[in-house]
């Protein structure tokens, strides 16, 4: 598992170079062909038993936000890269461009609100300080166009994992475990750590395109909305049930036989698994099933909670046995 | 002393009001490094530090506790509702890391959760949670903590650039590191004042400790040292910056001669400062010490601070470095 390092790297969207050279880093020497694609896809083959191919993708990127401007009094103005709530950004450490110059987001004092305490902020009231006072001072450590992460620490124990980017340096993680396990593969197994899946799916639909697969299965890491404060019918994943398996999401309906093969396996197995329950969000697999002549894909996801914010948790048992489930398919044939 | 060693280690030890000893402790071990001082700690748990010298009494005032979470209602599982030790802005408690001490003293962990954007509605996207409706995810430790168990931001502190330190609790423990450093400045001289440094408790709730430790000195002046908003422009108000010096207060709580004085010294010292008019009370320790024991002649003086009361406070370094200089000049002429 290699959820601390990973959730700790620098990835928004559009700048996955540094997960991209830990992932190849880890993976070098395993896999029987690696290669990155124009995009800054990460690909990596291993041989199976058949002459056929199966694309497996878990995406690098995480959401974060850009310095779009660096105002007079040396502060820096920032947009978002992924879909990132407003409410969740205040009183948080940022880390900025190459050099990773630190930054804080801070917020009028609640005694000088009055009564915006319950409004959402605009993004354009949103600063970061890095402790300059000048815009020429600023311009010495950071520019416009420079990528901003949050600065978390990940921490866990023995049942739970927490910290930022856990959608989805977990499926990452998967897929490196994966890699290292020496698993009977069914298929030729095409790895993609795609790129830019939070700016709408853009990464994976060109390694999927490169690679001409027979079948796709995307691994991710989903919503679940099992908190006190959610009506529990509206959720979509319980923490602790399992891998969560996707029978259609935005943008597509998964494959059936792909999604009962996947159901029966686990079934076999006696692995925990659950439905996921909302059809909200989408995955590369809407992309890679659209690529080419068209893909059977599959998504299988672990559940978490309080994603897209800079503070997230997963259950390390639903990570175990989402392993177990992807190490087993990988090396069946699939029903199609 | 190294100002940023000790700025770090105050704000990095945990001490919301009612629960300061640790913060006390830590300053009672550096007050030892100074000669020529005893220390107390009195039966509520304030520090009370005395300097010898022939003249007035002075005693300096900052308040070493700091805001939190108290634990008070479990909902199920894992789940925690919360209060506020002081005002926190709700925006500025979503997806924080909370430190929580229980009653045996272990330390267990909590994460204030945020339902994933996908999950929300138009209509829930639109309000921030209040107080009540934000809940605490205690993943580490959940057997372990009880109603009444109390939590702080779990914030690492460093230094912002060259001069800017960020934090929590900077809100008051930038006054007790400009405190401890004007005691070690006062060694360069043979004070003309019997003076008294004390280390509070419990500003945040309400004044109870400031005002015991004054009835019980009853000393000839009182300086209250404390933050104040820095960098923002409040209506009708002078704008008070960072690295500008002191802000002294003035206003019907302050007493116009010692204030006159104050200023005068500054002025010949080459202090810089700034003035900050508190109509009505200042809402800090000063409103109640005024009042004590017959009456006692306070003065306040405020360090500049941002975004007071979130997790990242900033600070500047030079300001606790000339209001120390000003401080310990004041105390060795006697408040002359």
């Amino acid at each position: 598992m290699y959820l601390k390092e990973l959730t700790e790297l620098f990835g928004v969207s559009g700048y996955e170079k540094k997960v991209r050279e830990y992932i190849r880093e880890k993976i070098k020497g395993r896999v029987n062909l690696i290669e990155e694609d124009p995009l800054g896809n990460l690909i990596a083959m291993k041989k199976g038993r058949i002459d056929k191919r199966l694309l497996i993708c878990a995406h690098m990127d995480e959401v974060g936000f850009m310095v779009s401007n660096i105002e007079d009094d040396g502060r820096l103005s920032i947009i978002p890269i992924g879909g990132i709530d407003p409410r969740a950004i205040i009183g948080k450490k940022v880390i900025i461009g190459e050099k990773e110059i630190p930054g804080i987001i801070g917020f009028k004092a609640i005694h000088l609100q009055k009564d915006e305490i319950y409004e959402p902020p605009k993004m354009e009231n949103i600063k970061v300080d890095i402790g300059v006072t000048k815009k020429s001072e600023a311009e010495n450590k950071v520019k416009i166009g420079d990528f901003v992460a949050f600065s978390v620490e990940s921490k866990s124990n023995e049942r739970w994992f927490s910290g930022k980017a856990l959608d989805d340096r977990c499926g990452c993680s998967i897929l490196m475990d994966i890699i290292h396990r020496d698993i009977d593969l069914y298929y030729d197994t095409y790895f993609v750590f795609s790129v830019q899946e939070e700016l709408g799916l853009r990464g994976a639909g060109v390694s999927a395109e490169r690679i001409a697969p027979d079948l796709a299965i995307v691994i991710e890491t989903t919503t679940s909305g099992d908190n006190p404060e959610f009506p529990s019918d509206r959720r979509s994943t319980e923490l602790g049930k399992g891998p969560a398996i996707t029978f259609a999401h935005s943008g597509y309906v998964v494959d059936e036989r792909l999604f009962r093969w996947i159901i029966n396996v686990a079934r076999e197995n006696g692995i925990p698994y659950q439905i996921k329950r909302r059809t909200v969000g989408g995955t590369d697999a809407r992309r890679i099933a659209t690529t080419l002549a068209g893909i059977p894909s599959a998504v299988i996801s672990i559940p978490a909670r309080y994603i897209h914010s800079p503070m997230s948790i997963i259950n390390l048992e639903d990570y175990s046995n989402t392993l177990k489930l992807v190490s087993i398919l990988l090396t069946k044939e699939a029903r199609l | 002393m190294i100002i940023a060693d000790v700025l770090r280690s105050l704000s990095s030890t945990d001490g919301p009001s009612g629960y300061e000893y640790r913060v006390i402790n830590l300053i009672e071990e550096e007050v030892k490094k100074i000669p020529d001082v005893s220390a107390e700690i009195d039966h509520l748990g304030n520090l009370i530090v005395k300097k010898g010298g022939q003249g007035k009494k002075i005693a300096l005032f900052a308040h070493t506790d700091e805001i939190g979470f108290l634990l008070t209602k479990k909902e199920s599982d894992n789940y925690w509702r919360f209060t506020t030790i002081g005002g926190i802005d709700p925006k500025a408690i979503i997806s924080q890391r909370i430190k929580i001490y229980t009653r045996s003293g272990d330390i267990a962990w909590g994460i204030v959760g945020m339902l994933e954007p996908h999950l929300q509605t138009e209509e829930t996207r639109r309000k921030v949670p209040s107080l009540d409706d934000l809940f605490l995810d205690v993943i580490d430790g959940q057997d372990r903590v009880d109603t009444g168990d109390i939590g702080v931001f779990s914030v690492e502190p460093f230094l912002l650039s060259d001069r800017y330190f960020t934090g929590k609790a900077l809100d008051n423990r930038v006054s007790c590191a400009t405190l401890l450093y004007t005691l070690e400045l006062l060694n360069n001289f043979i004070p003309k004042a019997e003076s008294y440094f004390v280390f509070n408790i419990r500003e945040e709730d309400g004044s109870p400790g400031a005002k015991t430790v004054a009835y019980r000195l009853k000393p000839d002046l009182a300086i209250v040292l404390d933050v104040t908003h820095g960098d923002i422009s409040v209506p009708s108000m002078p704008r008070i910056e960072l690295g500008k010096g002191p802000a002294l207060g003035v206003g019907p709580v302050i007493d116009y001669n010692y204030f006159e004085r104050l200023k005068g010294l500054a002025e010949s010292i080459s202090v810089n400062y700034q003035i900050e008019p508190l109509g009505g009370r200042s809402g800090t320790d000063t409103d109640l010490i005024q009042i004590t024991r017959g009456g006692i002649p306070t003065l306040l003086v405020s360090l500049p601070l941002r975004y007071m009361h979130t997790p990242y406070e900033v600070v500047n370094i030079r300001d606790i470095e000339e209001t120390a200089r000003l401080l310990s000049y004041f105390v060795a002429r006697g408040g002359e």
